[in-house]
């Protein structure tokens, strides 16, 4: 390298070293600079999909003043995420509170210690049973696990109304379910084993791979398959199948086992962090995160989410809570079986 | 001189010894803290059940299997395919060489996964292909093994091109202009020129082999079980560092073998001919027509082709745009910079260390270099976390830890790179800087670095390129807030449409590209510069 081009790359350097270098003195969730007193920040590690919990904390900035440091997830099968993040930092908390968009990360981690305990006024007319009894987590919009098909291929009276529809050998080779190893994926699956019991569970899924289930890297993916006709049908989440809906995409979702078990429920839940910096401030924020007004929020954005709380207009496309019927869950008891049941379904599904 | 002669040595030590201690501090003891980790149960008990599974069952052999033969065949196809370009490069003349040096090297800056996506929209089974020929052709093989090996020997080929261009601009052209006339010129590239840089295309394959073997996304995405999977799901799905750093000991174990593998086969081999690199032989001259086709014809198949998936994927102009950020941006190359200048420096001095070593250690220190390059980023993460994370040190939460992050991850390689360019400098040169009273400073600045600064630069672009892409230890440790492009870039994927995805992907690509394409167009061509230095 000559001494000219040297010097270039030496002024160059020196550019980005003049240069306002915001991300050194901002961290708020839009990134812009921010007041600079500990006591009005707030950090905040967010496993729901970005796209949709940062116009909510940006509201929260607005609405306070108080400037939130916000460190967002990336979709499970592309790193190891938030919740290996909060337990490596669990000897020097960073985070203030965590929220997560289902419940086996937060389980985990209220398994490890790493959660505290915060009943927050906020979760007033919340059902008891989208809430920890001992206050280390509580439920708020949630997303349902539903089945999406595509309505070229998959007519009238042939519209899936069961998740054992997929077993079905007429869809051979044309359906498709998130790796069960990770994210809302693997609390459905185990939460179907919590409700069938193994045998069934492990039966179920063994009919799945005889029909030629194709496993995808994640739920928006298997959206994708479904969408673009490389499947008919698949497991996935409410908000995926929406992103699909508002793209006039021919696909439309069915809530499965409406006269069955049920179709599973994933609230988002937010928790106090244990040994949190701030613990003020989170408590704050979580106090806000549960209000009617976030609910509506998320209802009304593209995460579709469904208010658990009664009186608050839910979301377009999707049915209101009290319209079908849920799985009856213990988050606890599903969260759980999640190790156990990802190493019954590795020889299964040949994962 | 009585009193330069009291610093000679300890300079060299002092140097050395410093890039010793900060290897050791930021590369090796992440690694050996999560080692320690493993050694845990997750009862709290020290044992080893966490390596009770390892190696026993037909699943785990299988897993390692295909790891391996995904590691060995994209490493065979990236050398076979960057190894005679990089001496294309090196030994022709032929028009706009800046620009189509940038155009070959644009697929090491798309990210792996995001590769494997512009390929199933080319070859999947509704993708172009597909729309093309009116029927699936294509899919059964992109969701395969082969589908996977092609796709990382395509992503990983600029290295093998960058690190063999480098190493044949230090051969004497006058070795291959003597042996031309009497040997045709097939035979003098395989006899001559090809086994003096052998050892560094071998550098680069093993490299390449080293970032197939702990690639998960491709895989991952093209549905081939491999071994990553495992140490993944550890983390994921069981959140257990223990056991998914136990995980990850095959890896280590595949990448010592190859490594051990590589030192056999090449060893100590004696690269060096004479004093100045001079002018190149003209191996290629009368060809610059063929050699222009098969540079377009490479770069509109590995490059071209998917960034244009990619950009039909987008669909508009206006999605690419929304999809920057300024400051993840500014953020990404400006600590990418950093970091890979830092990478460099470090490296530099080790690679020097590791070459001028005249102990038995020098083959182990390669096999250390090698094993760290392969931890998976995930327990490099965790294993920084685990270190920097102390009250009152003041450095974890800010970007500083990013840079960290590269620096763990990546001075091994640039380091193994650099080793193999200092070896090609021979060692009488500083001997004569010795005997005329230079000290060894003086001597390692004014003689060992110009010797090898096209090895500096193509060190330092393969350290950007890899530092710009890197998530999965910069995800754990990044500060809150808009912190780099793959983190803004992997945050705002998970829920989005492929469109999106599409215009996320080529946003960072363009960005990624823009200050390869500047250095690019500001770096003069070498050979007038390299027979001055002689």
């Amino acid at each position: 390298m000559n001494s000219k081009v040297f010097t270039r790359i030496c002024a160059l350097l020196a550019i980005g070293l003049m240069t306002d270098f915001s991300a050194c003195g901002g961290r708020g969730a839009t990134g812009g600079a921010g007041p600079d007193s500990k006591t009005d920040e707030v950090t905040i590690y967010v496993s729901t999909d970005r796209v949709f919990s940062e116009p909510i904390l940006r509201a929260y900035e607005q609405k306070t003043g108080v400037k939130v440091n916000a460190v967002y997830d990336t979709e499970e099968t592309k790193s190891t995420g938030l919740a290996n993040r909060l337990l490596a930092e669990k000897n020097n908390p960073q985070a203030d509170v965590f929220w997560s968009n289902e419940p086996v990360r937060t389980l985990v981690l209220k398994s490890r210690g790493a959660l505290a305990p915060y009943k927050s006024p906020g979760a007033d007319g919340i059902p008891p049973a989208f809430k920890d009894p001992e206050g280390y987590w509580t439920g708020f919009s949630a997303r349902i696990r539903v089945i999406v098909y595509n309505t070229n291929l998959v007519k009238g009276a042939d519209a899936p109304k069961s998740i054992y529809d997929l077993a079905d050998p007429k869809w051979k080779g044309q359906i498709a379910i998130a790796d069960p190893r990770f994210g809302s994926t693997s609390f459905h699956v185990a939460a179907l084993y919590a409700e069938l019991g193994d045998e069934k569970a492990d039966e179920f899924f063994r009919k799945l791979k005889a029909n030629g289930v194709k496993i995808a890297p994640g739920n928006s993916v298997v959206r994708d398959l479904v969408m673009k006709g490389e499947v008919k049908m698949g497991l996935t989440d409410t908000d995926d199948v929406n992103v699909a809906l508002e793209d006039k995409q021919p696909v439309a979702m069915a809530l499965p086992d409406r006269d069955g078990m049920g179709a599973p429920l994933m609230p988002n839940m937010v928790s106090l962090v244990a040994g949190a910096p701030r613990a003020g401030a989170g408590k704050k924020l979580i106090d806000y995160l549960l209000s009617p007004e976030v609910e509506r929020d998320l209802a009304k954005s593209d995460a579709v989410q469904i208010p658990l709380r009664g009186g608050v207009e839910g979301p377009k496309n999707i049915p209101p809570i009290n319209s079908f019927k849920p799985m009856t869950l213990d988050y606890g008891r599903a969260a759980g079986r999640v190790e156990d049941v990802v190493k019954r379904l590795q020889p299964i599904l040949d994962l | 001189m009585k009193w330069r002669g009291m610093f000679r040595a300890p300079a060299r030590t002092v140097a050395l010894g410093s890039a010793v201690a900060l290897f050791a501090l930021l590369c090796a003891l992440p690694i050996v803290w999560m080692l320690g980790v493993s050694f845990v149960g997750s009862d709290g008990r020290v044992g080893l059940g966490n390596y009770a599974r390892l190696f026993v069952g037909p699943r785990e052999r299988q897993l390692m299997l295909n790891s391996a033969l995904l590691g060995a065949g994209a490493s065979l196809l990236a050398t076979l395919i960057g190894a005679p370009l990089g001496l294309l490069f090196a030994r022709s003349d032929f028009p706009l060489k800046r620009l189509l040096r940038i155009g070959l090297v644009a697929p090491l800056v798309i990210p792996p996964y995001i590769l494997g996506l512009a390929w199933i929209y080319i070859g999947g089974p509704v993708g172009l292909m597909a729309q093309l020929f009116g029927h699936d052709l294509l899919s059964e093989w992109t969701y395969s093994l082969g589908g996977a090996v092609v796709t990382l020997g395509v992503g990983f080929y600029p290295l093998a091109m960058l690190a063999t261009e480098a190493a044949a601009r230090r051969v004497d052209g006058r070795l291959e202009e003597a042996a031309l006339l009497v040997a045709p010129r097939r035979r003098v590239l395989w006899r001559i020129t090809f086994p003096l840089v052998a050892p560094v295309v071998a550098a680069a394959a093993l490299v390449v082999f080293v970032l197939a073997i702990s690639e998960f996304g491709v895989p991952g995405l093209l549905r081939v079980n491999v071994f990553t999977t495992e140490v993944f799901i550890a983390f994921s799905a069981l959140y257990d560092f223990g056991a998914a750093t136990a995980m990850a000991i095959p890896l280590l174990a595949t990448a010592l073998i190859a490594g051990a593998a590589a030192q056999y086969v090449i060893g100590e081999r004696l690269l060096v001919t004479r004093r100045g690199a001079g002018a190149g032989a003209p191996l290629f001259a009368g060809r610059k027509t063929i050699a222009v086709v098969v540079v377009l014809f490479v770069i509109a198949l590995c490059a071209l082709a998917p960034i244009l998936a990619l950009a039909r994927e987008a669909g508009h102009i206006r999605r690419v745009a929304a999809a920057a950020s300024g400051t993840a941006i500014k953020n990404s190359l400006w600590l990418s910079a950093v970091g890979a200048t830092t990478i460099t420096i470090l490296g530099a001095l080790l690679g020097y260390g590791r070459a001028r070593a005249r102990t038995r250690l020098r083959g182990l220190a390669d096999l250390v270099m090698i094993v760290i390059f392969a931890a998976p980023s995930t327990v490099v993460g965790v294993g920084l976390i685990s270190l920097w994370n102390r009250p009152g040190w003041g450095i974890y939460g800010g970007q500083a830890m990013v840079v960290i992050a590269y620096l763990a991850r990546f001075i091994p390689v640039v380091a193994l790179i650099l080793a193999a360019s200092v070896r090609q400098v021979p060692i009488s040169f500083e001997e004569a800087a010795e005997l005329s009273g230079a000290g060894w400073l003086r001597s390692f600045i004014r003689i060992v670095l110009p010797q090898i600064k096209t090895g500096i630069a193509a060190a330092w672009i393969v350290a950007f390129i890899l530092a710009f892409g890197e998530l999965g230890a910069t995800i754990l440790v990044a500060p809150p807030g808009e912190s780099t492009l793959p983190i803004r870039t992997y945050t705002l994927i998970a829920n989005a449409p492929s469109a999106e995805v599409a215009a996320l992907a080529v946003t960072q690509v363009c960005v990624g590209l823009a200050p390869l394409a500047l250095l690019g167009l500001f770096a003069g061509e070498k050979t007038k510069e390299a027979a001055s230095d002689a």
